[in-house]
């Protein structure tokens, strides 16, 4: 069971390295600059995945999954809290991926407005035709 | 070509199976992912989220996540908020002077008509509603199930959209969901997350005692600290208003600039004006 969690696991972050690989040939290679913003939002969503896993631990027990760390009860005794802290997955990269997914969209929507201007000006959203343009 | 993509995509696969496979049975050294335990820091925020017994140290919040965002570390997302600001405004710098009150009058019958069929119109009416209630309880209750501020904003930002793309910019503008209107209710939340940071700072001011921004829970040289629960309600605090206001914020942020990338190119053309690129 656990050989199978540690194969589904790489599975997992080998699967993210390659689609950082693939996002950031989409940046460099394509031409058109929306191309480019929907390559960055993937890079982007992978590294917060990538994050995320980063939190992920091993199950505690063969037949308990870990929990999310979001505590059930308002009145927990310290028991409640020991037993949580052991099963419980790490909160800090959810909490830095929230504030990174808000970030981002916000960037998004600015480099859309961007591009959105370049077209309006140039009539084109190619960079290399924006580039051969003079004035 | 097709199996040349076929031929490429598969063994991409193939590649990363291999991999994952080569590392479970250790052919390239042992690495046992995932990691059975997390690390002392994240055992330490997940024993005090919610701890009364440690009183200088926990956030009375049983989401470990909102309680890290908004008071463990607190100015890393006052400052995530500035940079959501900065963006916005660097929105609507690039889209200055432009307003859809001319095309408006302009076009005030293309209000009714227009935009997707009977079938969409009759299913944004019912779900425009049920998204903006959905999101206010994802904001509400941010503090105790997974949620907050921010998520709520953005599912909220969903129905003006929803609306935008169903009837038309229009119609929303029609309904009084326009630029201003929302910049105001992004300048209330914002403020109001200033305010909720400074709050034991200006109780302090009034009281004299001591008291540091951002502070939610009492502490040993600061006494004051904003209440875990109002009538036996837990509401942790100061990530209540906090959640609030970053709803508030977000969802007038993200709908200003949805309405600002609606606006047909038409009318931009007839405010930018200027020697054109063909």
């Amino acid at each position: 069971m656990s050989e199978l969690n540690t194969f589904l696991f790489n599975i997992l972050l080998f699967s993210l390295f390659f689609n950082v690989g693939i996002s950031l040939y989409g940046i460099f290679a394509r031409p058109s600059l929306i191309k480019k913003i929907i390559a960055l939002t993937i890079f982007s969503d992978t590294a917060n995945v990538l994050a995320i896993a980063v939190g992920y631990r091993g199950w505690p027990s063969p037949s308990q999954p870990p929990i999310p760390p979001v505590i059930t009860t308002t009145e927990p005794s310290i028991d409640d809290l020991t037993w949580f802290a052991r099963q419980a997955v790490d909160p800090l990269p959810q909490a830095l991926v929230l504030t990174a997914i808000v970030i981002g969209l916000a960037v998004t929507l600015f480099l859309v407005f961007l591009t959105l201007q370049v077209y309006r000006l140039y009539g084109t959203t190619d960079v290399r035709r924006v580039a051969r343009l003079r004035g | 070509m097709r199996i040349k993509k076929f031929l490429v995509l598969s063994s991409l696969i193939i590649l990363v199976l291999t991999l994952s496979l080569a590392f479970t049975k250790g052919a390239l050294g042992h690495y046992p992912l995932p990691l059975p335990g997390v690390r002392l820091l994240a055992s330490w925020y997940l024993f005090t989220t919610l701890n009364p017994q440690y009183p200088v140290f926990t956030a009375m919040s049983p989401e470990a996540v909102t309680a890290i965002v908004w008071d463990y570390r607190g100015l890393d997302t006052l400052f995530e908020t500035a940079v959501f600001f900065l963006a916005i405004v660097g929105a609507l710098a690039l889209m200055r002077g432009i307003s859809l009150k001319s095309a408006l009058n302009n076009a005030s019958n293309r209000v009714g008509d227009g935009g997707l069929s009977l079938i969409c119109k009759t299913a944004a009416r019912l779900l425009t509603p049920l998204i903006i209630v959905v999101s206010a309880s994802i904001a509400l209750h941010g503090h105790l199930t997974p949620g907050g501020g921010f998520q709520g904003g953005s599912a909220a930002a969903v129905a003006p959209l929803l609306v935008l793309v169903i009837f038309s910019v229009y119609f929303l503008l029609s309904k009084g969901v326009s630029e201003k209107p929302m910049l105001i209710l992004r300048t209330v939340g914002l403020v109001g997350i200033y305010l909720t940071a400074l709050a034991a700072v200006l109780i302090g001011l009034f009281t004299g005692l001591n008291a540091y921004v951002f502070q939610n829970q009492p502490k040993p040289d600061a006494p004051l600290g904003l209440p875990a629960q109002i009538s036996g309600a837990l509401i942790s605090g100061s990530l209540l208003f906090f959640n609030v206001f970053e709803y508030l914020a977000v969802a007038g942020g993200f709908t200003l600039v949805f309405i600002l990338l609606s606006i047909p190119e038409e009318v931009v053309k007839s405010f930018i004006g200027g020697e054109t690129h063909e």
